[in-house]
């Protein structure tokens, strides 16, 4: 046992030390988050070495983040620990999440202001967006301006259909649009659309509703959502997919961005990241051109534009902070923007650059810039979390037909209103007076806790492992401690810190401008929760959801284990090929299904139609969405069970089986009488925790359903959770939340096993 | 026990089984069609599995361009850690918690299952902020205890399940020859248990191998990154590179595949009514 030990204590060891930051001497090191695209990442790091090399003195650490995990993960690592990168690289609208979390014991928020870490000149070398300014301070230095919508169409489709230009009203759009949707082989399907874009995204429904004179916020920052604008924009919409039928009836980003990339569409209004690949695909002919004029306002589609740049970190401080603003002088500077802009035609920041004549002549950049002079800035505000959250499922209301668009329009505008307060929640004037009570009584109260323990701990474990030291069943009592301390202690290490920080949070009004702030409130979190009525309908569907799944997984799998418990030819490689669900990373293979489920494309219409059967619309519709959900998750889950009920069929003796034969029992009684009850043991547990984790899987229907499409309605209490609090910095409220759903699972598997007996068997 | 079973007992068998495994190898074909595909095409629009314009070079450009090797060096580093602590430390607490009473045993059973219901999103910003505290970010160590953590509870539930099953009477007979107790626990129940050590091992090992979340908080250094963390990266927020996508989650799924065929020799049991007789 020593040996043993010693073997493993050393591993560890040697593991610990392998894994180890490793820092070379005399650098300094500057940590660099960003969210750019794949493909323009090479260009980053290459810029990065040629700066390492000219600075020997400053090591730059870069690490790729998607926006959203850019974003938390920033807040985490700076608002909660102080700690951070130097530099974080996306989009503008950052800046407003960021501004308005401070640090611990100071009204500094987690990004610097920059205007004074560098003299005036630098500022003049760049035009005004580049220098986004949010409360008076410049918190980024841009190094491309955009990021905006445009309508790129193919000229090739263009010509083949007699038209020579792109469209440049609304009634062009759609009488081109109808011009190029053609069905080649008249088989009654559409085989090239005249128009495809994510249409079910606010971001792309966003010029349209400026075209129609529309603008999220007004002057003093509140949601102007419920107008004509807003109105006129969805039924447009509406009617280019129904009416005039110049778009596909089920369409997101991958499908489009496909369809127009494989020369199946003609128009497809996408963003100037996408560009540079429809340039280089051969089914393309690529030309670029405003989003239409609206004859009716007299005003241009006007898509959000927005600045991409780098902010500091607050916690920069001295040397660190000399070598980071020699970086962020060096990553916007003429000789690294110029090699972004070449190869992605990103419009620069810099003054010199936008007037260099080969980037003011080139073709597609002065398209690029004319779509910019009608565009909308992006606004910095936290609030247009809120305002995305609530323009989504209303747009996604309207595509479903399940509101009309004056409905949708005032049903956003509310939406909207609503999230905007619950993100403010708790942190109104005068709440800390008012919870001292509270915060003094749960002190108390959490104090009393602790002291419980300890007492539990010292007086029903330690002692009681000291009494009779030399009785039996003191003895046996000891070597199972020792058996269980290591396990426990690496457990209970890790998960009692954030356990204890989610109750003290749920009882707090955490907020996103009290980080470092917030006081103890009470129940009042628990109170809001019940208060939703939302809150009992996702509840009943998770209920289902988890039965549902848990039902197929155990069922089937029980039933392959059985199945495969016998001597059979070819039994490996068939166990082997059934295992592979769980194998492949349920990421791609998530994303795999939703594909399948797609309406014109999708595999499963496809069989469906071999079969005769009509297709469904699986992803539009909330219940169908949910069912294709279910159906990817059983999917993913049987071959576990299988695993499982394969090791519990080992555990049962061969000779009941041949004693029950004797008996004359059928193969139903058998497994009935010998199976079931002999598998138990090992099932139960495995249930108990596949309904808890079930009732928990996030990431399956955020995949399949794209974050709860259509219109949020197929959520599950966690997904829902992370919606409508998490995205919005409703820390409290999520934690009170979580601590719902942790109680609601206590209860439940409480019960569970009392009922089925396995906790109490010795 | 095959003395009764006909021929038309197997066609049925055999049938049933081919159709669940077309079922389930169905998508991964898919996901593998998309890995052959040159681009970054998602959708597929035809049902075949070689598209024509097949080519390898997502795999190959895996190798050649991202430091494929060493995440899957990482990947294995802190797997197998993870994977020898499951099975070390669930083997011996599962033993604990199914043979013998000691204070704290029925409420230890039951946090280990409370542990796991809370909602793992929720947990990821204190967890953050407790490694960060401890000096932990950017240390494979970090990552090996959370993912023994959350491997832990399952496994020992699991082999304290199976140990229920094997008869008490094998190791009691064992210490009335003299051994002592964790001598009849090696010897004797621990052989015996192997169906569900290598459960045991498998869940481990899967806990660690396919997570990125907890990663991506705590790796900051691309050379230090885990395969899915690595594969995520490859992932952007519009533009993916799906065919490179797809290939790198196919390699991943290779080494469960070995792990799996490895262990499942000892899938099976050595269990009989016999041993308990004598």
């Amino acid at each position: 046992m020593k040996k043993i030990l010693l073997i493993f204590l050393t591993l560890i060891v040697a593991f610990a030390l392998i894994g180890c930051k490793r820092t070379e001497e005399g650098k300094t090191i500057v940590h660099l988050w960003h969210q750019m695209e794949p493909e323009k990442r090479p260009i980053l790091k290459k810029v990065i070495e040629d700066f390492e090399q000219n600075n020997p003195d400053i090591e730059v650490v870069v690490l790729a983040k998607g926006t959203e995990e850019l974003r938390t993960g920033y807040q985490a690592a700076a608002a909660f620990t102080g700690g951070g990168p130097e530099l974080v690289y996306g989009p503008m609208d950052q800046i407003g999440p960021f501004e308005v979390m401070k640090l611990k014991n100071s009204d500094e928020s987690i990004i610097k202001p920059i205007e004074d870490l560098y003299p005036e000149e630098l500022f003049d070398k760049f035009v005004d967006q580049g220098l986004v300014r949010y409360k008076g301070h410049i918190y980024q230095i841009a190094d491309r301006l955009g990021n905006h919508l445009a309508l790129v169409y193919n000229k090739k489709l263009f010509e083949e259909a007699g038209l020579t230009e792109p469209p440049k009203t609304i009634n062009e759009l759609i009488e081109f649009g109808q011009k190029l949707t053609i069905d080649k082989n008249a088989d009654g399907k559409i085989d090239q659309w005249g128009l495809v874009w994510n249409y079910t995204e606010p971001f792309w429904y966003i010029p349209f509703f400026g075209g129609y004179g529309g603008k999220v916020f007004d002057e003093n920052n509140n949601p102007v959502l419920d107008t004509e604008a807003a109105e006129k924009a969805f039924q447009l919409i509406l009617d280019m997919r129904n009416k005039s039928k110049i778009m596909p009836p089920e369409c997101d980003y991958d499908i489009a961005d496909n369809m127009f990339n494989q020369g199946n569409a003609a128009m497809i209004i996408n963003g100037d990241w996408s560009w540079n690949k429809y340039i280089a695909s051969p089914h393309v002919d690529f030309g670029l051109a405003r989003i239409p004029y609206v004859e009716e306002t007299q005003m241009w589609c006007s898509p959000m534009v927005s600045a991409t740049g780098y902010s500091v970190n607050s916690s920069a401080k001295g040397e660190v902070l000399e070598a980071t603003k020699r970086v962020l002088e060096y990553l916007t500077s003429e000789e690294v923007q110029e090699q972004f802009v070449e190869k992605f035609k990103s419009i620069p920041s810099l003054k010199s650059l936008q007037e260099r004549p080969a980037i003011a002549n080139d073709p597609v950049m002065m398209m690029s810039a004319k779509q910019i002079e009608v565009g909308q800035l992006m606004p910095i505000i936290p609030e247009m979390r809120a305002a995305w959250d609530a323009m989504r499922p209303a747009l996604q209301n309207v595509i479903a037909g399940d509101m009309t668009p004056a409905e949708a329009a005032e049903y956003q505008q509310e939406l909207c209103e609503q999230k905007i307060a619950a993100m403010y929640e708790g942190s109104e004037e005068g709440v800390e007076k008012r919870t001292a009570l509270a915060s003094t009584i749960f002190t108390i109260l959490g104090i009393a806790l602790g002291l419980y323990f300890t007492y539990l701990l010292v007086f029903k474990f330690i002692l009681a492992l000291m009494r009779k030291p030399n009785s039996f069943e003191t003895q046996n009592a000891r070597f199972a401690v020792i058996m269980a301390v290591p396990a426990s202690v690496i457990l209970f290490g890790v998960v009692i810190y954030p356990f204890f920080y989610n109750i003290v949070l749920s009882f707090s009004n955490m907020n996103m401008t009290n980080v470092n702030s917030w006081t103890i409130i009470g129940f009042g979190q628990y109170a809001k929760v019940f208060a939703e009525k939302i809150f009992y309908s996702v509840f009943f569907k998770t209920v289902v959801w988890t039965v549902v799944n848990v039902f197929f997984h155990v069922t089937l799998g029980v039933f392959l284990a059985v199945l495969l418990n016998r001597h059979l030819p070819g039994k490996s490689i068939i166990r082997v090929l059934l295992i592979l669900p769980w194998a492949v990373p349920e990421y791609i293979t998530a994303l795999t299904w939703r594909g399948m489920f797609m309406y014109d494309t999708g595999a499963i219409n496809l069989i469906l139609h071999k079969l005769g059967i009509p297709a469904v619309h699986w992803l539009s519709g909330a219940t169908t969405a949910f069912i294709a959900s279910i159906m990817t998750n059983i999917w993913l889950g049987v071959p576990f069970m299988m695993i499982i009920a394969m090791g519990g069929l080992q555990s049962i003796p061969k000779e009941l089986y041949e004693a029950a034969e004797i008996d004359g029992a059928s193969a139903w009684k058998k497994f009935w009488s010998v199976t079931v009850p002999l598998l138990k043991p090992v099932m139960i547990p495995a249930i108990t925790l596949g309904i808890v984790w079930t009732f928990n899987k996030l990431t399956v229907i955020w995949l399949v359903t794209n974050g709860g499409q259509p219109a949020d309605k197929s959520h599950i209490l966690v997904s829902y959770v992370y919606r409508a609090a998490f995205n919005l910095y409703r820390y409290g409220y999520a934690a009170a939340f979580s601590m719902i759903i942790f109680l609601i699972l206590v209860v439940f598997s409480v019960t569970f096993l009392k009922k089925s007996q396995v906790a109490d068997k010795a | 026990m095959n003395k009764t079973r006909h021929w038309y007992q197997y066609v049925i068998i055999y049938s049933i089984l081919l159709l669940f495994v077309a079922i389930s190898i169905f998508p991964i074909l898919r996901v593998f069609t998309i890995s052959l595909r040159p681009g970054d095409n998602l959708l597929n629009t035809s049902l075949r599995i070689i598209p024509e314009d097949a080519t390898c070079a997502n795999y190959v450009q895996l190798f050649t361009e991202k430091p494929f090797l060493t995440w899957i060096k990482n990947s294995l580093l802190v797997t197998l850690a993870v994977t020898i602590i499951g099975v070390a430390l669930s083997s011996t607490a599962g033993y604990a918690f199914s043979r013998y009473k000691f204070p704290g045993r029925k409420s230890g059973l039951l946090a280990l299952l409370v542990t796991q219901m809370f909602p793992a999103t929720m947990l990821l910003l204190p967890l953050y902020i407790m490694i960060s505290k401890l000096g932990l970010v950017n240390s494979f160590l970090g990552l090996i205890v959370m993912y023994s953590a959350s491997a832990l509870p399952f496994c020992i539930w699991l082999m304290k399940g199976y140990y229920d099953t094997i008869p008490p009477s094998l190791e009691e007979s064992a210490k009335v020859d003299g051994a002592g107790k964790f001598y009849a626990f090696w010897k004797i129940i621990l052989p015996l248990a192997s169906p569900a050590l290598v459960i045991t091992a498998l869940f481990s090992f899967m806990a660690a191998w396919n997570e990125y979340v907890v990663a991506a908080q705590v790796l900051w250094y691309e050379d230090m990154f885990t395969i899915p963390l690595g594969l995520k990266s490859l992932q952007g927020n519009m533009t993916t590179q799906w065919g490179m996508y797809a290939a790198g989650a196919l390699i991943i799924s290779v080494p469960v595949i070995i792990v799996f065929l490895v262990l499942s020799k000892w899938l099976v049991s050595g269990l009989t009514l016999g041993s308990v007789k004598g």
